[in-house]
């Protein structure tokens, strides 16, 4: 292994990288565009609002107590609709997913509102929804919590359980802290395989590779200048993400020897997988294809944008065999929970593979005109 | 046994893939100093036969040294000191041919004046221009370049010169004849024979697997070609009799000329005295020398398949 060899492989290729603007593209700017966005989305749940289509029949000093009730905490913002007009074919017509209806008469005795035979005397609020919305259930939900507290003020009977939060984690966790260190691994994960693909697929399609093998450069050389430019760029695009989380989510993470060891180990496992499937990718056409193929399952099925846990049981034993997945954990139990001994086996897990895959993958690589 | 004067031996090198033997069992030196030409069909074996001599590739079985160095135990000795020019040469897109030029230069780790080399191979106008937008002769001339870096003591061009068009062709061959005087030892593979006719003090033909001649150009093509034949254009059947009966063996052409084989000078002199004595015009001649595409039809056969083996022509 000569230095001085490693230096200039190591310049030729930031030099491409920096001429070559989609690559720029899709390691830096794409991953921080994604923070944004999710960020963005669904980053402040206390500050949910939604509007709230209310057809009040009845008009009376109750309804408004309701109504009142309903748009105090502002999660509702309430719209009245005419009176004249049929709920459903409202909701239908201005793409409500919910609409509620106060009927004409609310006002009960309360004598009826203590029948024993449970709610049989209490007064229906219609609510006219659509199932097919995916947030529907959100508001629905909130609609019944925010109904039944007005009941129990109405009642006035005090309650008898209250909920009381702790968390297992010492800062708050949004979502925003849950995604960066998803995003950070896919990242690394992206530009790994298609560097490593597209350069591989370069070299063999085009020849380049029956040039080198002429030269003093040895294989070893090759590999560790590929490992330290992917290092480079994953470095740059983690410090590129977190810029933005901190600057703009303001995000509470643990930044520690963690991460830049997490960082090494997770570049050496998919610098190995770009090796490994180099056969499969001789041209660059479809060496995009076979990094996608890889690429994509790996994304969605280990945890890079939601938990695991939220997918059917037999899926989460298949993430478990990902090592994507493993790359999360750790970053996760490092930035996020600060546990110490869950980042190490995950990160354990996490090396043992890339040893594995990055020696078969070395073993694998020829460099020679033999194919 | 390789001594100083040979820059290249081969001994009886094979090289197999499965059940072909690309390479059989074949044997041949180049010395120092000479334009070497390798010659041969696609697929007879040739591009196979120089990879293993670059040391990229593994001979089945068999000895090849270049330099008197083992190529293979001494990569690592031989590359230093030998110039590569791969068949279709390319190179990083997006770098110009002054980093092109540098880059090698680093991994050579040699201080190589860049911009004589761009001189040299008259790239000096194009050296900030990026590696895909070069046309294919700018290409090969700094493909020839890079192969230079290390100043190297053998030097190796497979078809150097594919797909130029031929004032570009010319370029090329300047630069090769530039560097048989410097006293560089060139290995080259084409298939052009005019190419060989002009570089080549030695000529090797391949054939499935096998040398089948080597020899200087002029004595490989005394040796196995035809003699020179002389074509007399629109002559009448009189003249078809009188060089029957002055003993030779004139033919008609299917575009209506006599085309006759001749021996020598003196041949060609005494058939024309003679039509100019019967008083038969001669509107037009040609006298057309055997050449080396001719022997290489003849001894190579008919054109035969490309092997499986896709790009080891």
């Amino acid at each position: 292994m000569t230095p001085r060899i490693i230096a200039a492989n190591l310049g030729i290729r930031l030099r491409i990288f920096h001429r070559e603007r989609s690559a720029m593209f899709f390691t830096f700017a794409f991953p921080v565009i994604l923070v944004l966005v999710f960020g963005t989305i669904f980053t402040k749940p206390e500050h949910l609002n939604f509007d709230l289509p209310v057809q009040d029949l009845s008009g009376t000093a109750l309804s408004a107590q309701l109504l009142e009730a309903l748009a105090a905490d502002q999660t509702f913002r309430i719209a009245p609709v005419p009176t004249d007009v049929d709920a459903v074919q409202y909701a239908k017509e201005r793409k409500q997913n919910l609409v509620l209806v106060i009927p004409r008469h609310i006002d009960v005795p309360p004598s009826h509102r203590l029948d024993p035979r449970g709610d049989a005397g209490a007064v229906s609020l219609t609510y006219v929804y659509d199932p097919s919305s995916t947030s529907v259930t959100t508001k629905i939900q909130l609609l019944e919590m925010m109904v039944a507290a007005v009941n129990q003020k109405i009642t006035g009977i005090p309650a008898h359980f209250k909920l009381v939060p702790v968390s297992i984690l010492p800062e708050r966790y949004r979502f925003i802290e849950f995604f960066v260190p998803g995003i950070i691994a896919m990242a690394i994960m992206t530009s790994c395989l298609s560097n490593a693909l597209n350069m591989n697929a370069e070299l063999r399609q085009k020849g380049i590779l029956r040039k080198l093998a002429t030269t003093p450069i040895t294989r070893a050389d090759w590999l560790v200048s590929s490992i330290l430019y992917q290092l480079i760029l994953s470095a740059v695009s983690t410090a590129a993400i977190l810029l933005v989380s901190y600057t703009v989510f303001d995000v509470r993470l643990h930044l520690d020897a963690w991460l830049p060891l997490i960082v090494v180990v997770e570049v050496i496992a998919f610098a190995g997988i770009g090796m490994l499937l180099t056969p499969f990718a001789k041209e660059a056409e479809s060496a995009s294809a076979v990094g996608n193929a890889f690429l994509f399952p790996m994304m969605f099925l280990s945890g890079t944008f939601f938990p695991v846990e939220m997918m059917p049981t037999f899926l989460q034993t298949f993430a478990k065999l990902l090592p994507l997945y493993y790359v999360n954990e750790a970053l996760r139990a490092a930035m996020i929970f600060a546990d110490n001994p869950a980042t190490l086996r995950s990160a354990g897990v996490t090396a043992a593979f890339a040893a594995v895959v990055f020696a078969a993958g070395t073993f694998k690589t020829r460099w020679d005109a033999e194919t | 046994m390789p001594n100083a004067e040979h820059a290249i031996v081969v001994d009886r090198l094979c090289k197999r893939y499965g059940s072909l033997l690309a390479v059989d069992d074949i044997s041949f030196t180049v010395e120092r100093g000479e334009v070497f030409a390798f010659l041969g069909p696609n697929g007879a074996g040739k591009s196979v036969t120089v990879e293993v001599i670059e040391t990229i590739r593994t001979p089945t079985s068999g000895k090849v040294t270049v330099l008197e160095l083992d190529v293979g135990k001494r990569k690592a000795e031989i590359v230093r000191r030998i110039g590569v020019l791969p068949q279709n040469f390319s190179s990083f897109d997006r770098i110009t041919v002054r980093e092109t030029l540098r880059y090698y230069a680093r991994v050579f780790g040699c201080k190589a004046d860049i911009d004589a080399l761009m001189d040299l191979t008259n790239l000096s106008d194009k050296a900030d221009a990026q590696f895909n937008t070069l046309s294919g002769g700018l290409k090969q001339r700094l493909g020839i370049a890079v192969a230079l870096v290390n100043d190297p003591e053998v030097l190796f061009l497979d078809e150097p010169t594919t797909g130029l068009d031929p004032h570009a062709r010319r370029q090329v061959w300047d630069v090769i004849k530039g560097l048989k005087h410097r006293g560089k030892t060139v290995f080259l593979t084409t298939h052009y024979m005019e190419e060989v006719e002009v570089l080549a003090d030695t000529v090797a033909i391949i054939s499935r697997g096998k040398i089948i001649a080597i020899d200087s150009p002029a004595r490989l093509t005394s040796n196995h070609a035809a003699q020179a034949r002389l074509t007399l254009e629109s002559m009448d059947a009189a003249a078809l009799g009188l060089l029957q009966k002055m003993g030779f063996t004139p033919a008609r052409t299917d575009d209506g000329n006599i085309c006759v084989p001749v021996g020598s000078a003196d041949d060609v002199r005494g058939i024309l005295e003679e039509i100019q004595r019967a008083g038969l015009a001669v509107p037009g001649l040609d006298v057309r020398k055997p050449n080396l595409e001719e022997v290489f039809l003849k001894l190579t056969g008919a054109p035969h398949d490309d092997h499986a083996r896709g790009g080891t022509g």
